[in-house]
């Protein structure tokens, strides 16, 4: 068994008995079997010496134990790293920043507090995973839908948390966003409430996220001032129907008025998440010689092979919710405006589904699109034993997309091997306001050499993006010193904003040190 | 790219293994009257040793599961109740994105997985075993089959399993959830 770094082996079997008679026997984990499941699923440093590893875990089952371990922790000043489900893989998974950490699991707090659907909130716990809100929701009949990620075996809090997001619209998607007051245990054990929380028999937690006053909640996203123990959401109402309708634009450079039009759409309230493709990415291997040109392939080149070829250059999956009559409306609408705005633009629709969907529906639909968790992600994949997302924040306009695919390619061939993205790849549209040029790396359970390269390869890619005023929206323990590294405006005024909050709130620096490159003080300066 | 459908036509009828028809004793701590004590054991239906696998332990009357194509109709919509209330042993014979997920969700019950033997098939058929957990286990793993055959076995030795051996920590997280690029991987387990 590790011993947290900096406890003496006295002091770390009286905290253990201290966490005994906090949670009870059955709460407390120390053998090896027990830690290496906490071990991050797609660590980039697995089995190397700075793989980051957990000594012990703790799994409370109320506000009160959690409490309770975070004082035994501070009084001995034994670093902690909570987490809800630990699913967060390409992100850390379930293990700490710092090795030796203890892992606080909240996968026992598992009750759905509250949901409402007339006035379309949820209240849950950390170990309430998306299928279980869903099932709670579907079971009692209720008219509110969630927002989930793909795969949905997190946790509505953790998700949120970490600025997860999903797959309906902007307001729900962005899953931090759509939070409405928060529960949390600080440093010193101290239990605080959020927004209307703070307010004694307020009734509308969930409703109005501010309350009166700063707003403090979001220093516990991406964050280590303290262990969230209740959350709430705002829930999209069920809609009657959904329908999509791609959009298929001929030209390469479409991809500005493409955009610029679905942009609208989106903003305005009249789709939900668009999804970007382009018909030329299955016929790579058609284009070859085009593709090896300096500086890339000529516009006109790839438009005369999409023409030849009667296959479009972008496409575009448009998502419409609402009542049939709403949805019909909506469609047509957009259809006008890309006919008239964008020359050839050509349409496929979707079937119109009504809800309660049949089985066959169920069994074709893109579940997430329709609120509906599933682990199907994992099927069908070959070549790695995972991956380590990179996850730059764009422009959502088209000629970001260009400019982003050029500069990311140029970082592939100068450093060699395969690619992960080509002049065909789009972003991710999760975010409501900006687009992510997701890439994953590949990380290897058996070969060393294939994770050193991810690292260096995640390490430069990184330092480009920042180049290119492009920052990650979410990393892997292992890089984010680097990406925090990049929002160094002023001298990284924001980062030393942090460490003061931090040094204040936990003087101790027990809770998850090194956070999102958030080191308390006498860690600052080096790297777990 | 090998497609695993063409490759894994090796069917289990008429393979008399070895460990189908061994003695208790040779299988180490394996112990009878235990195959009623597997909770389910979870099959992946596209892979024919898959269902051999699910056939056997059938026969010997333990309730089998489709792994299907979403895993979370299968632990949401049936172990996880059962397994929040009371762990039970699962075994399975699945490809390794199942494993996968199973032993990720099963930490949240506070299982994890017992033994592992991991199938790489070439795209010749021929198949490498790789063990790991209790010597049982690697002893078993030995003998079986370098062909078709060995899902049969894998469920003789997963219903005489002795689930209060001492676990071997290398079991855990041993692979990802993907096959290797020129190999189909299927992986037998025990998550307890």
């Amino acid at each position: 068994m590790a011993i947290p770094p900096g406890v003496s082996n006295r002091d770390w079997q009286t905290a253990l008995q201290q966490f005994v008679q906090a949670v009870g026997e059955s709460g407390v984990f120390t053998s090896d079997e027990d830690i290496g499941l906490y071990r991050d699923a797609y660590s980039p440093l697995w089995e190397e010496p700075e793989e980051r590893l957990a000594s012990a875990a703790i799994a409370p089952t109320t506000t009160e134990q959690v409490s309770e371990v975070v004082r035994v922790a501070n009084r001995f000043r034994i670093p902690i790293f909570p987490i809800a489900t630990g699913r967060n893989l390409g992100y850390g998974g379930s293990a700490p920043n710092l090795s030796g950490s203890v892992v606080v699991d909240l996968k026992r707090m598992n009750r759905v507090i509250e949901v409402d659907d007339r006035r379309h909130f949820a209240i849950v716990e950390p170990g309430v995973s998306y299928f279980d809100l869903y099932r709670h929701i579907q079971d009692r009949g209720l008219k509110v839908w969630i927002d989930c990620p793909d795969p949905g075996w997190g946790s509505p809090l953790g998700n949120a948390l970490d600025h997860g997001v999903g797959y309906t619209f902007g307001a729900y998607r962005d899953h931090f966003h759509s939070h409405c007051g928060l529960e949390a245990v600080l440093p010193n054990g101290d239990v605080i409430r959020t927004g209307m929380g703070a307010l004694p028999g307020a009734k509308t937690w969930a409703e109005y996220r501010y309350g009166f006053g700063p707003t403090v909640d979001g220093l516990f996203a991406q964050g280590n001032v303290g262990i969230v123990t209740k959350m709430g959401f705002h829930l999209l109402p069920a809609p009657e129907a959904y329908q999509t309708s791609v959009v298929t634009v001929p030209r390469r450079n479409d991809i500005v008025p493409l955009i610029g039009l679905v942009n609208e759409l989106e903003h305005a309230g009249l789709i939900g998440q668009p999804g970007y493709g382009s018909p030329l990415a299955a016929r790579r291997a058609d284009l070859e010689e085009l593709l090896k040109r300096p500086g890339g392939p000529p516009a006109e080149d790839l438009d005369r092979f999409a023409q030849e070829q009667k296959l479009g250059s972008w496409t575009c999956r448009l998502q419409f919710y609402g009542a049939p009559a709403v949805i019909a409306a909506h469609i047509a609408y957009a259809k006008d405006r890309f006919t008239r705005d964008i020359p050839g633009a050509t349409f496929e629709d979707g079937e119109l589904l009504r809800f309660p969907l049949t089985q066959e529906q169920l069994d074709s639909v893109r579940k997430v699109a329709v609120g509906i968790p599933n682990l199907a992600a994992f099927g069908g994949r070959r070549g790695s034993d995972g991956h380590l997302w990179f996850a730059p924040v764009i422009p959502k306009t088209g000629e970001a997309v260009l400019e982003a695919q050029r500069v990311f390619m140029d970082v592939f061939a100068r450093r060699g091997g395969p690619a992960l993205i080509s002049p065909f790849s789009m972003p991710a549209t999760w975010m409501y306001r900006a687009f992510v040029f997701l890439m994953g790396f590949p990380i290897s359970r058996s070969d060393v050499t294939v994770n050193q390269r991810t690292r260096e390869t995640m390490r430069e890619i990184i330092k480009v993006a920042a180049e290119h005023g492009w920052g990650e929206y979410r990393a892997a323990p292992a890089f984010q010193d680097d990406v925090m590294a990049a929002y160094s405006y002023n001298n990284s005024a924001l980062l030393r904003l942090h460490e003061t909050i931090k040094d204040a709130i936990d003087p101790n620096g027990i809770m998850a040190a090194g956070r999102s490159g958030i080191w308390p003080r006498h860690l600052r300066g080096r790297r777990a | 790219m090998v497609d695993r459908r063409s490759i894994l036509k090796l069917g289990a009828a008429g393979v008399a293994g070895a460990l189908v028809g061994m003695p208790l004793p040779v299988l180490g701590a394996a112990r009878a009257g235990v195959s009623g004590t597997l909770f389910r054991a979870v099959f992946d239906g596209r892979f024919e040793e898959a269902v051999a696998f699910a056939g056997e332990l059938r026969r010997r009357g333990v309730v089998t599961a489709s792994a299907g194509p979403d895993l979370a109709t299968l632990w949401y919509g049936d172990l996880q109740a059962r397994l929040r209330r009371e762990r039970a042993p699962i075994a399975g014979l699945t490809d390794r994105a199942t494993l996968f997920c199973l032993e990720e969700l099963a930490r949240s019950v506070g299982m994890r997985v017992a033994f592992r033997i991991d199938h790489l098939i070439d795209d010749r058929g021929r198949v490498e075993h790789d063990p790991v957990g209790p010597a049982a286990i690697l002893a078993a793993a030995r003998t079986l089959p370098a062909e078709s055959g060995f899902g049969r076995e894998i469920a003789v030795l997963a219903s005489r399993f002795d689930w209060r051996q001492r676990r071997d920590a290398a079991a855990l997280k041993r692979t990802g959830p993907f096959s290797p690029e020129n190999k189909t991987a299927l992986v037998s387990w025990a998550i307890a």
